[in-house]
């Protein structure tokens, strides 16, 4: 018999041989030398270890997932110990957030501004003093819109359509929608993208319910 | 707050009680395995599957490398692996919800990474052959090589024609059945037999021809 092809010897690496083909086996030290190391290597390939991503994988992998919505950024109220604070403070707040700071920029870009104008900033050296300057900032508008509504609710309550609330609501998530898109792991964006959708979704369930109590 | 380990089942759901993931996260870390102080797999799928960035994070960390080595060896490029990769897991972080524990996680995350890989391969290659052939065609060589021996069979398996590197890595390194090949790459068993043996034979020849090029001074000799 001639010698088994290098096929065949792979194939009776899992199948079983032919009378033929093991009495050839029995006799021929090329093939059966052949066939073990068929073994071997699949054995070897068996045995192959897994293999560690590239550096810096979690990270695009991360922001790639949080650009799909797929991971929910707890947001910095939640890291702040603000998770409690009712959905419409905390968008409130961050669009105040974002106009404070927006104002105190032109403000230190005017000439002959107050000097303590950007007191602030400047005592602001490290990520803490941010942090807590942040959490202070929230806790007072907090503050300012509760007794603001306590005023307005003596005063006779607060007149506000449903409808053109949960409009004006989607409508900041579209923008917010597209700002993440832009910025994918900016975790400013992603939280207030994550407050404005919570506050649109019950502003819905209210519309749909025909609740008009907003707070 | 302690819990016995094998509670049954979880005891808040978040989309109907409107519990915070923070609060979930605590309530739901505390399903440990007492002998290796981890959340359970379990857990960490029902949070991750929530959205829980950590959850997330802790099941890419426990996966990832099994992840990255299929997609790896199928893909016989490093570049390329690393996109499919994140494409695996971007598919199996968006359909965790759909995940029913009838199979393990490792099993079910492996068999997404492994169509991702396919799938993706597949698109490559047509854009490959619309485009004609890049003028540097050569496999990037693994980085994570920790033998002699690992070595070269890398080598070899990214010297594979791509059909048959694909059968190989799934029966011989994977562990699949020729009807679970032939499921994935949408062959018959018996194709996948045939090009099973026909990769081996190929292998082999490679291997040989390797061991002059890679053999280093001291190193011992490999007889395949």
């Amino acid at each position: 018999m001639e010698h088994l092809t290098h096929e065949r010897l792979a194939a009776l690496v899992d199948e079983v041989s032919t009378a033929e083909e093991a009495a050839h086996l029995a006799t021929c030290d090329r093939c059966a030398a052949e066939l073990e190391t068929l073994r071997e290597q699949v054995i070897a390939l068996g045995a192959l270890p897994e293999l560690l991503p590239p550096k810096g994988d979690w990270r695009v992998l991360e922001a790639r997932l949080r650009s799909e919505g797929l991971i929910n950024d707890p947001g910095n109220f939640a890291r702040l110990g603000l998770a409690q604070t009712p959905g419409w403070m905390k968008a409130a707040a961050a669009v105040l957030l974002f106009l404070s700071g927006a104002g105190t920029g032109v403000a230190m870009a005017q000439p002959g501004m107050p000097e303590d104008t950007g007191s602030i900033a400047r005592q602001v050296v490290s990520v803490e003093d941010a942090a807590s300057a942040v959490r202070m900032a929230e806790q007072q508008y907090v503050s300012a819109v509760t007794e603001y509504r306590q005023l307005l609710a003596a005063d006779g309550g607060i007149d506000v359509d449903p409808i053109n609330r949960f409009a004006a609501l989607e409508h900041l998530v579209r923008v917010s929608q597209a700002a993440v898109r832009q910025a994918p792991g900016d975790p400013f964006l992603n939280g207030f993208l994550a407050s404005a959708m919570a506050e649109r979704d019950a502003a819905l369930r209210m519309v749909s319910s025909g609740q008009d109590n907003w707070f | 707050m302690s819990r016995p380990h094998n509670r049954p089942e979880l005891l808040v759901d978040s989309r109907s009680s409107g519990a915070t993931l923070q609060e979930l996260w605590c309530v739901e870390v505390s399903e440990m395995n007492m002998e290796s102080s981890q959340p359970t797999e379990r857990a960490l799928i029902r949070l991750a599957a929530d959205g829980d960035a950590r959850a997330i994070r802790l099941l890419y960390e426990r996966h990832a490398p099994r992840v990255y080595a299929v997609v790896r060896r199928i893909a016989g490029d490093e570049d390329l692996a690393q996109d499919y990769a994140q494409e695996a897991w971007i598919r199996a972080i968006r359909a965790l919800p759909t995940f029913r524990g009838d199979s393990r996680f490792s099993t079910w995350l492996h068999r997404i990474a492994v169509n991702a890989a396919l799938q993706a391969l597949r698109k490559t290659e047509t854009r490959r052959k619309r485009e004609g052939p890049s003028p540097v065609d050569v496999a990037i060589a693994p980085a994570h090589r920790d033998s002699l021996l690992q070595k070269r069979l890398e080598r070899a398996l990214d010297g594979l024609p791509e059909g048959m590197r694909r059968v190989l890595i799934l029966h011989d390194v994977e562990g699949y059945t020729h009807e679970e090949i032939g499921d994935v790459l949408g062959v018959t068993s018996g194709t996948s037999k045939s090009q099973l043996f026909k990769a081996r034979s190929k292998m082999r020849v490679l291997l040989a021809d390797l061991d002059g090029v890679l053999q280093e001074p001291g190193a011992e000799a490999w007889s395949i």
